[in-house]
């Protein structure tokens, strides 16, 4: 933890003065990180932990050795940080995206929130707050691996001093304003579900792995989706957030796949076209696309539309020549923006979704995630509608165990 | 003439006065004068109860045990009411103290209290500034499992300000104390639940609160850091039976 010491302690006169030391150590808390927006303003993000973080193996310990041993495991460890998660890309391409309104809007407080929400011990939190830590100083060591892709010929030499091995990427020029990952609200039940506390934190999209918590959220109006780690990692991008939703029981209600499921494909084509211009009535995403149509919109505003930082996308299953009509028309009624409408006509949305590379896939068919994961799509289920009932494959098993 | 005079609880088993977490509470917090109904410190008092009946499980010389005692600062209170209305609802009271407004500092001190509770905003201040450690008592409107402490976590990352406040030796003694308590139970399951609130601050300060309290030997089970925002939602949920901070902090902001 050295680095982080060398960049928060100001430099005081008499080194061994631990109370100046404290004190400078504050005022760098206070200035040196962006202030966190006022939630009635901001686009709030709650994520659980193992949602923002790898904790698989810690996992693995709570479920064979049980609490006390896991919180004890996490506590000799907690200077140890933990490993990126499925909602991290996500999450720092929220906070690229905060970097750009900031330099537009130097004073707005609508931008992205992220809260950290689990169900964890305050004494696990110590280890998360520490991993948040590295990750936020991290923006002055960009990560190597991408940036040695990218310039493979000339960085063949990657010597570093001990303290700093990255410091020599700091020459290179780099085109976009870099992010910390700063996460400074966080809820740590220690024990509850910690779903009661997403309204009082105003949030707006809930991320966590334990589907039971995610069907409690959006059955209480909240959008929420269980994530689920890529079989392989796809490159993604660092300047631009990516964000793709599914059509049905995703943005839209299920009453159309009610449809299909009851009536087939053929009642299904004859009634959209039948109704094609009558929107669909929302389902549990639409608040969060239209909370980042709301701050495309501030881009858009600045002249920005072709360097916008956040970019949405539809894949449906729909067809366009048949039922996608009713969708397109349904968005332009809610004054709704899509960058991306895809209609892929009932073929998988892996391959597809794998060019577009998105941060985050939104789908209620778990046929359809899977398909995405294993092409490399970061992808989150949303627990909505007709199509829990009718999975093709396994149906959604909320595991035994609530922490 | 004043008179401060003492009257143990003969029905209760008296705590070891060295040893003992000492709790005041005055007769206005505890009964509603007018209904005669035991108001917020009546659904904390069955909680503190549990807590010394689980210690006390675990070790029947257990020491460490909450010791309450009510102080009558009310000269109209008749004294025998009150000592029967405690033993009508049954409640774990050590020692009664019938004393004045004016004695009520020198109350607490001679009876070693450690922290003082109360429903009066005005009141507890007072005291706090004193030097005696106070919180106020959260109204509780649904059944808890577990005494729940809050603790204002502003204060504990908070360099010395000048002045120092007065009660702030005494706060980092009680918890102290505290964290030895909540030490007997384990992860889950206590009957003492320890909860921190940072409402400036970031997450990195909050952080600094809780390993800052775990070197007193305080061990937190929950943590939620505002970050500037509005405390009044996450109060109302999380409901604690007390609330520490520096100085007093008003539960109902």
């Amino acid at each position: 933890m050295s680095e982080i010491k060398a960049k928060d302690f100001a430099p005081t006169g008499d080194a061994g003065e631990e109370k100046d030391a404290a004190k400078a150590h504050f005022d760098n808390l206070k200035t040196n990180k962006p202030r966190p927006p006022k939630p009635q303003y901001a686009v709030t993000i709650a994520v659980s932990s193992r949602t923002l973080f790898n904790m698989v193996t810690e996992r693995k310990i709570y479920e064979d050795q049980g609490l006390e041993e896991y919180v004890a495991y996490q506590r000799d460890h907690e200077n140890e940080p933990l490993m990126p998660g499925p909602a991290f890309p996500f999450v720092k391409a929220l906070m690229t995206v905060n970097a750009r309104l900031r330099q537009l809007y130097p004073d707005s407080e609508e931008l992205f929130d992220i809260v950290l929400m689990t169900n964890n011990h305050a004494q696990v939190g110590v280890r998360l707050i520490n991993s948040i830590n590295h990750y936020g100083t991290l923006h002055l060591q960009p990560d190597i691996s991408r940036l040695a892709r990218r310039t493979a010929a000339a960085a063949h030499t990657f010597k570093g001093s001990p303290l700093y091995p990255n410091l020599h990427t700091m020459s290179l020029q780099l085109p976009f304003p870099l992010s910390d990952l700063t996460i400074e609200r966080f809820c740590m039940t220690g024990g509850e579900s910690p779903t009661g506390y997403l309204e009082a934190y105003m949030t707006n999209l809930y991320l966590s792995k334990d589907s039971e918590k995610v069907s409690e959220a959006i059955e209480e109006g909240i959008a929420a989706a269980t994530m689920f780690m890529a079989v392989k990692e796809n490159e993604l991008s660092d300047t631009q957030l990516r964000v793709a939703f599914d059509g049905d029981a995703v943005l839209f209600s299920d009453e159309s796949e009610i449809i299909v499921k009851e009536g087939g494909l053929d009642t299904f084509f004859a009634h959209e076209k039948k109704f094609e211009n009558t929107p669909l009535a929302q389902g549990p995403l639409k608040c969060f696309l239209e909370a980042l149509g709301k701050l495309q919109r501030k881009f858009y505003a600045k002249n920005e539309r072709l360097n916008c930082p956040i970019r949405t996308f539809l894949v449906t299953a729909r067809s366009a020549a048949s039922s996608g009509a009713r969708v397109l028309k349904t968005l332009r009624s809610w004054g709704l923006e899509i960058d991306e409408a895809l209609f892929l006509a009932g073929a998988p949305k892996g391959p597809l979704l794998q060019k577009i590379k998105p941060h985050i896939f939104f789908d209620d068919q778990m046929f359809h995630i899977e398909g995405a994961r294993e092409l490399g799509t970061i992808s989150a289920h949303v627990p909505y509608g007709i199509g829990q009932k009718y999975n093709k494959g396994k149906l959604i098993e909320s595991p035994a165990k609530k922490k | 003439m004043e008179m401060v005079s003492t009257v143990q609880n003969t029905d209760v088993k008296q705590k070891d006065a060295d040893r003992a977490l000492v709790v005041a509470v005055t007769t206005r917090a505890v009964f509603d004068a007018a209904a005669g109904d035991v108001y917020g410190m009546g659904v904390a008092f069955p909680l503190l109860q549990k807590v010394n009946e689980r210690l006390l499980e675990k070790n029947p010389a257990e020491s460490l045990l909450f010791d309450v005692v009510l102080i009558a600062t009310d000269s109209q209170q008749q004294s025998s009411r009150i000592i029967s209305s405690t033993s009508h609802y049954g409640l774990e009271v050590g020692r009664f103290c019938f004393s004045s407004r004016e004695d009520l500092v020198e109350t607490l001190v001679v009876n070693n209290v450690q922290l003082f509770l109360s429903t009066d905003r005005d009141e507890a201040l007072q005291v706090s500034q004193k030097g005696v450690l106070s919180a106020l008592l959260g109204r509780q409107e649904a059944p808890s499992e577990s005494l729940r402490v809050m603790l204002c976590g502003d204060a504990i990352v908070r360099p010395d300000c000048d002045p120092v406040p007065a009660s702030r030796g005494a706060a980092q003694s009680f918890s102290a104390r505290l964290g030895e308590m909540r030490g007997r139970f384990g992860v889950s399951g206590s009957p003492l639940s320890i909860v921190l609130v940072t409402s400036s601050g970031g997450s990195k300060s909050c952080g600094v609160a809780l390993q800052t309290l775990r070197s007193r030997g305080l061990s937190v089970d929950e943590a939620y850091c505002l970050a500037g925002a509005p405390r009044g939602p996450i109060l109302s949920l999380l409901r604690p039976h007390f609330l520490l901070g520096d100085g007093v902090i008003d539960l109902e902001d």
